[in-house]
């Protein structure tokens, strides 16, 4: 029994891992822009977080190894340092933006001024990690996470179109609107999928609740039936999107615009839970970057980390994730628009997946780490057509990013 | 070992001392032996001195970072991992200063 409940817990926060501010601005407008035509693209993300996450927590149960160790390994010190670097200032970029994403749903539930939520936002965050077990944070945040399913309740009360929902699972290229726009949107959505502080946490997280080999299929339980859901989740946004905004023409440029999706088939208990949901889910991503922020650092310097130490018996970890919650809140609180923050955090971060996700693919391919426990030809297949696919989408996003001025065509 | 061994195998890997505490990553490595000879490792070198022979983003890193490098003797070293388990403590060694240092300050918080 504790197994399966260990599967649920798991489950959840790997929903609480994969939906944040990101995957939230992306699907949405893609909805919006596309209709159900990037359905595809969603799909193809999550097998990829599906795959390497697997990949990172089999390193982490059986090598004992996080990501940033990997990367440092693999890459050397003077490469390794530039992934370090990019991946730092990527994942900063991502906390702010989940900060004023935190700030957003706060203000829409309470009407309070919004610097005054950013403020108590991060001092709420920083009381969480200080205090509550790891084991407690995924659970607090995956949980309340859950009120996202709302959307998909939304979804179908606003009776889909079954038949353009099925084409948007074939890739195709559109018949009618902007190619470039389309292309940045195909690259955002596949960086939000694959955001690469899903798997410095979700690698890091192994190693705080003591993986063993025995735990493997908790692992794949976990990383397939958790990201799976969480492309569950995106999926119904992208709909609720189709359905609600595509005709009527809005640009669902706010987190407001984002839970009347929910409002407006559900009504006032349909907006507070998509609230609910959405300061929840980002809410876990801040921890999440912020954590990942500092276990990058540490395991790069080889310095003392884990929320399975006390505050002071890593020291270094501890300063890092408080300064890097200060430094986000700072940010944020200048009024840098967090939506518009979250495009370029997802846009830029495709450009880091290669170093990040080449090291996974060769430390877990390695006999001498992994022994029995290496990839097999199922995860060294996918491993590769992901490695082509991340190439693809890293090389693009820039060019896309700029060719269509952020989507706006 | 042969070089390519002693680079995937040590080199940028993990310290752990005798107590599971992690103290730093393998830096450099000291090495001897001539041409002809089998090289052997004597020491690992640990600290922003040793990165100034990593790449030119390791020489900025190690004047940032100020000179200071510590030396473990192979002799110290109990095990080779994932990791590199060491026979000793840390502070025996001279190694996990940082945190030491750090610590300090994070303990004057409550709850620490």
């Amino acid at each position: 029994v504790s197994k399966i409940f260990q599967v649920a817990l798991g489950i959840l926060a790997a929903i609480g891992g994969f939906v944040d501010i990101g995957d939230i601005v992306f699907n949405v407008a893609a909805g919006a822009t596309f209709g159900y035509q990037l359905i595809w693209v969603v799909a193809i993300g999550v097998v990829g977080i599906i795959v390497y996450s697997e990949m990172c927590g089999r390193v982490a149960a059986v090598g004992k190894r996080a990501v940033f160790d990997a990367i440092r390994e693999r890459m050397g010190f003077g490469v390794g340092l530039g992934a370090l670097i990019a991946s730092e200032i990527v994942n900063f970029m991502t906390l702010a933006a989940e900060v004023g994403g935190i700030a957003i749903a706060l203000q829409l539930l309470s009407g309070l001024p919004y610097r005054a939520l950013i403020l108590l936002a991060a001092v709420v965050l920083a009381v969480v990690v200080w205090v509550a077990p790891f084991e407690w944070i995924e659970r607090i945040f995956g949980y309340g996470g859950l009120c996202l399913l709302v959307f998909a309740v939304g979804a179908l009360k606003l009776h889909p179109n079954w038949g353009g929902f099925g084409h948007g699972w074939v890739p195709h290229v559109p018949d009618s609107g902007n190619l470039l726009v389309y292309g940045y949107f195909v690259v955002g959505l596949l960086g939000a999928a694959m955001t690469p502080y899903e798997v410095y946490f979700y690698s890091s997280g192994g190693i705080e609740e003591r993986w063993q080999p025995a735990d493997l299929g908790l692992n794949r339980a976990n990383s397939i039936i958790g990201y799976g859901l969480g492309g569950f989740l995106s999926i119904a946004l992208m709909i609720v999107s189709a359905e609600l905004f595509l005709p009527e023409g809005v640009d669902p440029s706010t987190l407001g615009t984002v839970a009347l999706g929910a409002e407006i088939p559900l009504g006032q208990a349909g907006l507070f839970l998509a609230l609910l949901g959405i300061l929840f889910a980002v809410g876990g991503a801040a921890i999440d970057t912020c954590l990942a922020g500092a276990y990058n650092l540490a395991q790069f310097f080889g310095w003392e980390w884990g929320k399975y130490r006390r505050p002071a018996q890593a020291p270094r970890f501890t300063i890092s994730w408080a300064v890097l919650l200060v430094l986000a809140m700072a940010v944020i609180m200048s009024g840098i628009d967090a939506v518009m923050l979250t495009e370029f955090a997802v846009i830029f971060s495709v450009v880091a997946l290669p170093l990040t996700y080449i090291p996974i693919l060769l430390v877990a391919n390695d006999k001498i780490y992994m022994g029995r426990y290496a990839n097999g030809r199922l995860a060294n297949t996918l491993g590769l057509v992901y490695l082509v696919v991340i190439l693809f989408v890293s090389l693009t996003a820039i060019p896309f990013m700029i060719l269509s001025h952020m989507g706006q065509g | 070992m042969s070089e390519l061994d002693l680079v995937l195998g040590l080199l940028d890997h993990q310290i752990v001392d005798c107590e599971g505490r992690r103290c730093g990553n393998v830096d450099d490595l000291e090495i001897e032996g001539g041409p002809g000879d089998t090289p052997v490792v004597t020491a690992i070198l640990v600290g922003p001195a040793a990165w100034r022979e990593r790449g030119w983003l390791g020489r900025l890193a190690s004047r940032l970072g100020g000179g200071k490098m510590v030396r473990v003797p192979w002799d110290a070293v109990a095990e080779v991992k994932s990791g590199i388990e060491l026979s000793k403590t840390a502070s025996e060694l001279g190694l996990g200063k940082g945190d030491d240092r750090a610590a300090q300050w994070v303990e004057k918080v409550p709850g620490a």
